[in-house]
């Protein structure tokens, strides 16, 4: 009897034991599809709204801090913009479009879990933007997939200055971190395909015009004269530089130095080559007009005043161009008048 | 256009001023050599100078099939195959002649003053294209122009001895011979200039500018309907010889047909072929057939054409544009496919400043002069027109090429002042009658002639005006004529309109004259202040030996580089490598004789990239690069101290930029970037950037120089912290006086088979180590 009693007690403390380490790994493994029902949860919230906005997911600081929040297996690239006309943000607008396209891109890839794209305006992510101690816009991070639960998660941040403001190396970019192919497909641009159409038949109808009249404008000598001179003025006063640095027109005037007179010896603002082309164009038409029209004049006094007024302008002209250059280059020692 | 003087006091002050513009232009070239002493400048010089002084010592042949172990290392260089041998040859030949009439004169002195004498003959043959385009008196100031023109200055003062210094000789000069043949059409002159093109080819890369620029000149003149047998026999005889000629270049080869570069200059003599066939078979057939002949000929033979170009550039036979050149179109290739391009200053854009400061007033007579030759329009002013559109665009995009421009600059600008000179200096009746045919026309003002004349006499007299008046008049008085007479007497009009617009009068007034003149030369003043001071200011420092002012004014010689090269001259192993960045391979190679492993003819990109990854990254990832190549020491420069701003930790940016390009998981430019963005080295440097080798040994010991406290970088005004950097592979080996050059020795592998941070540590007497030990 007693023998009975013994194992029917060490059957129940048995099933208890087992009952209670099924339970106890139930628990453990429900706790752990919670974890992924977290994330689950997130990417299949995240793809709703990406999906809403072709791929754009805008964000606030509290969103912002809940994408990045651990778990998450997923990649976020983040861009931190000041939009609104109050920031006078021009390169926050120029990338704008650029950004929405390479998102774009990322309702075409197959696995829509990997890697999100999200924007966050400086209006709705203050403290965000203080909490990355970000004092310029537009920035732009990259936050690969990690397990980690570091506060400060790991970035990359994309170099505007070094790749320039296009989609295209910006897609590279991105591709190059997550191992996606994200592909840049820019709308098909009518406008564009229409000034095209245009400048075609335009030119097609010049080409027209120009050969009926059996090639008097094209052998016009002035057409010729005109297009020279005009392709040398600019490229003498830096035009090719403008072309290739992509400097700002000009600049607010800061501590007596005018604004359109860039700081440095090889530095220059658009305006200030397009002075500089003129003066150019001025002193050279003063020196053609002295060769060509002066002696053209019959009368002894208008030629004499024609000279005069001439050698005035040239002069005059001449010695702005020089203090143009002295205050390029301040120690350059000649001037003229002033 | 004034006609030439016969006297014979012209015919003795011609030679004269040329002689002084060539003393001039040798003269002014000669501030630094008078300054510091007898040195070849800057880096390039210094290549062209080592192979020099091995053509002299082992003669052509063995220059020829050089293999330079020394440089690349462990590539090596076939330096016959991939130089250009102009200006080596040129000077060796000059050495050579001159010892064989017993004057010993150093190889060094030869290379030294030899741009200076070639910028001698440029001037003179400045003077002689001039001449084929206007006058003498035109030529005589293209050449004082030329010779002192800052634009090329910059490019051949004494000790700058580089290809461009006898490039630009060539250029003019073949450009003059081109002239001439095609104004004679002799293929005499045809074949001089097939042959200078030849030496320029041998002398410079910019001879692509010539094989460009002649073929678009014939091909505007074909365009223009100029063809004739003087364009066709010149530019026959220019292509078939010099390309031919051309191709004896190793470095060339086989380029002039394959390509782009070259493909004008063949496309324009199959054209012309083509053209000439036509105008043969059009003198033997009857007119119409003649034109479906043509017809059919045009169409088969750009049928032909198109597909067999689309073919071959397919099939690989015609490379694409090379980086360089393809720069030069497309301006921001450079920018995102080749950082070694961008990186060279040379190549980068120019701004309005550089045109100015390097052609001073002759930047706003050189249109001017445009202007002139557009008047003339004679086949060779096309040329001038043609050279100064492409030649402003080309200097435009890269600051070098203003060395091409400024030729066609002076030579333009010349013509522009001598015609102003012309028009108010001229007093001869002689040249009054020429300038204005009717001499009537001084006497009668326009007011004057209120009176109406037949139409038929408006035509010789009159003003545009008068002319006009009387047109009209003679219109209205023919209203009941038939209706031809009308036509006729408007034709007659237009005449006389056309005559009076040629019509030029004399400068009647004295002061008018004056005021021009003295104007005029007022400013040639204040162009010959202005070359001298940006030659002697600006062009003439040798760059190898620096100069600056100490507080009292006195000069300080800084010598630093000469002092690092004779160490390592003297100082280590025959066959010892050196490391450094690419802008010092060739001084090294030059004065230093020792091994290096980049130099400044960048054609190995990876290679360059290797050294920029060993430059930025951490010591272990670098040391295992070092040893890998066999280095054995590690050459850079330091600003810190003295305040130079070339220097290494200034190029760095680049450094790191080109290693990313090649090695993107090992160096990443982010990382040397603080969290704001700025590229910092004191105390806020990014942790990437204080672990980089190029850090280290940049700022290794700095702080001790200031006893400790308050070290200051004087290039980046930075206060740097008081504990300076730590090395473990590298110990250093020697520090110039100004610290301008540091040179480190690469630490052989620990004898214990240690870490070498470990043993460093160790030597330090450190005891960590041991206790960490015990430990265990």
């Amino acid at each position: 009897m007693g023998q009975r009693r013994r194992t029917f007690f060490f059957t129940v403390a048995l099933a208890t034991l087992l009952t209670l380490l099924i339970t106890s790994t139930a628990t453990l493994f429900t706790n752990a599809q919670t974890t992924d029902d977290l994330i689950a949860k997130k990417i299949s919230r995240l793809q709703a709204k990406a999906a809403k906005t072709k791929g754009v997911i805008e964000l606030d600081s509290l969103a912002f801090e809940d994408v990045l929040a651990q778990p998450r297996n997923y990649s976020m690239v983040i861009l931190f913009t000041a939009i609104s006309p109050e920031f006078q943000c021009a390169p926050c607008k120029n990338f704008d479009p650029e950004y929405r396209l390479v998102a774009a891109g990322w309702s075409k890839i197959p696995d829509k879990s990997q890697i999100f794209f999200g924007i966050l305006d400086f209006k709705a992510g203050q403290s965000i933007f203080q909490k990355f101690n970000m004092n310029s816009a537009p920035s732009l991070l990259y936050f690969p997939a990690t397990d980690s639960s570091a506060s400060s998660p790991s970035f990359d941040r994309y170099d505007f200055g070094k790749s320039g403001f296009q989609a295209e190396p910006f897609a590279n970019w991105v591709n190059a971190r997550s191992g996606l192919h994200i592909k840049v497909q820019r709308p098909f641009d009518f406008v564009a395909f229409a000034l095209k159409v245009m400048g075609v038949t335009g030119a097609l109808g010049l080409a027209h015009f120009l050969y009926s009249r059996g090639g008097k404008v094209i052998r016009s000598r002035y057409l010729w004269v005109a297009v020279s001179l005009f392709l040398i003025f600019i490229f003498i006063s830096g035009h090719m530089w403008n072309q290739i640095r992509h400097p700002p027109y000009s600049m607010p005037s800061r501590d007596g130095r005018p604004g359109f007179i860039a700081a440095g010896f090889q530095n220059q603002f658009g305006l200030e080559t397009q002075i500089v082309s003129i003066l150019y164009a001025v002193l050279c038409g003063g020196a053609i007009s002295l060769m060509s029209s002066i002696p053209r004049i019959d009368s002894p006094p208008r030629q004499r005043l024609a000279v005069i007024v001439w050698v005035a302008v040239i002069t005059v002209m001449y010695s702005i161009l020089l203090l143009f250059f002295r205050a390029k280059n301040p120690s350059y020692p000649y001037r003229l008048l002033f | 256009m004034s006609t030439e003087s016969p006297s014979t006091i012209a015919k003795v002050l011609k030679p004269t001023i040329l002689i002084l513009i060539a003393i001039v232009a040798i003269s002014s070239r000669l501030f630094s050599i008078i300054r510091f002493e007898s040195v070849i400048h800057e880096f390039d010089p210094w290549f062209n100078y080592r192979t020099t002084q091995h053509l002299v010592k082992n003669g052509f042949y063995d220059f020829w099939n050089w293999f330079d172990e020394k440089s690349w290392y462990p590539l090596g260089r076939v330096v016959g195959g991939t130089v250009y041998p102009g200006i080596m040859v040129t000077s060796a030949l000059i050495h050579n002649v001159l010892h064989f009439f017993n004057f010993p004169v150093d190889i060094r002195n030869v290379c030294v003053f030899l741009a200076p004498m070639f910028s001698g003959l440029t001037a003179f043959s400045a003077y002689l294209l001039t001449k084929e385009l206007k006058d003498s008196s035109a030529g005589l100031l293209a050449a004082a122009f030329l010779g002192v023109a800052p634009g090329y200055i910059s490019r051949s003062v004494a000790g700058s001895y580089d290809n461009e210094g006898i490039a630009i000789f060539l250029l003019v000069f073949t450009f003059y011979l081109w002239i001439k043949a095609v104004k004679t059409g002799s293929a005499f002159f045809g074949l001089l200039t097939a042959l200078f093109y030849f030496y320029m080819v041998s002398a410079w890369g910019g001879y692509v500018f010539i094989t460009n620029l002649v073929p678009l000149h014939a091909f505007t003149l074909l365009l223009m309907g100029r063809f004739s047998n003087r364009l066709y026999v010149s530019y026959s005889t220019f292509y078939a010889v010099g390309t031919l000629l051309s191709m004896q270049i190793p470095f060339v080869g086989f380029q002039p047909t394959r390509t782009s570069e070259h493909m004008a200059a063949l496309g324009v003599f199959g054209l012309l072929q083509l053209y000439a066939f036509a105008e043969l078979i059009r003198g033997y057939i009857p007119p119409k057939q003649f034109q479906t002949l043509l017809k059919g000929g045009i169409a088969a033979v750009a049928i032909i054409a198109a597909v067999g170009l689309t073919i071959l550039s397919f099939s690989g036979v015609i490379a694409p544009f090379t980086g360089r050149f393809y720069s030069l179109y497309d301006t921001g290739y450079a920018k995102i496919h080749i950082p070694i391009i961008a990186s060279v200053s040379e190549h980068q854009p120019t701004a309005w400043t550089s045109f100015f400061f390097d052609l001073q007033m002759l930047i706003f007579l050189f249109p001017a002069g445009v202007y002139l030759c557009f008047k003339e329009l004679k086949d060779e002013h096309v040329f001038i027109i043609l050279y100064s559109v492409f030649a402003s665009y080309f200097a435009g995009v890269m600051v070098r090429l203003m060395l091409t421009l400024t030729p066609v600059v002076c030579v333009s600008a010349a013509i522009a002042y001598s015609t102003l000179l012309d028009t108010y200096l001229e007093t001869s009746k002689h040249v009054l009658a020429v300038t204005s045919p009717d001499a009537t026309a001084i006497a009668a003002p326009v007011d004057v002639t209120p009176e109406v004349k037949p139409a038929g006499n408006g035509a010789g007299t009159g003003s545009k005006k008068a002319a006009a008046k009387a047109a009209a008049a003679a219109a209205a008085a023919a209203k009941t004529p038939a209706k031809s007479a009308d036509t006729d007497a408007k034709a007659q009009a237009k005449a006389a309109a056309a005559a009076s617009g040629k019509k030029r009068y004399p400068i009647f007034n004295f002061d008018s004259r004056a005021l021009v003149v003295l104007q005029l030369t007022w400013f040639l003043f204040m162009f010959a202040w202005h070359c001298t001071y940006v030659t002697s200011g600006s062009y003439s420092s040798p760059s190898i030996v620096l100069a600056s002012r100490q507080q009292d004014g006195s000069q300080m010689i800084i010598d630093d580089f000469r002092e690092a090269y004779y160490w390592l001259r003297k100082n280590t192993k025959e066959d010892a490598k050196v490391m450094s960045w690419w802008d010092y391979g060739y001084q090294m190679a030059g004065m230093a004789n020792v091994t290096t492993l980049v130099d400044n003819n960048t054609w190995n990109n990876t290679h360059i990239a290797t050294v920029g990854k060993a430059m930025s990254t951490s010591e272990e990832v670098s040391y295992k690069v070092l040893r890998q190549h066999d280095v054995d020491y590690v050459l850079i420069l330091f600003g810190g101290v003295i305040g130079y701003s070339g220097d290494d930790i200034n190029k760095f940016l680049w450094m790191i930029r080109i290693a990313e390009g090649v090695y993107p998981n090992d160096v990443k430019e982010a990382n040397f970037f603080t969290p704001r963005g700025e590229y910092k080295v004191d105390h806020d440097a990014t942790k990437t950037m204080k672990e980089s080798l190029m850090y280290k040994m940049s700022y290794y010991r700095f702080a001790e120089l200031y006893g400790g406290g308050n070290a200051v970088d004087h290039v980046r005004s930075a206060r740097m912290p008081a504990e300076g950097p730590t090395l473990s592979v590298l110990e250093e080996a020697y520090t110039t006086e100004n610290w301008l050059v540091r040179i480190y020795k690469v630490k052989d592998l620990d004898i214990l088979g240690r870490d070498l941070k470990d043993s460093t540590a160790f030597d330090k007497g450190k005891v960590r180590k041991v206790s960490s030990l015990k430990r265990k």
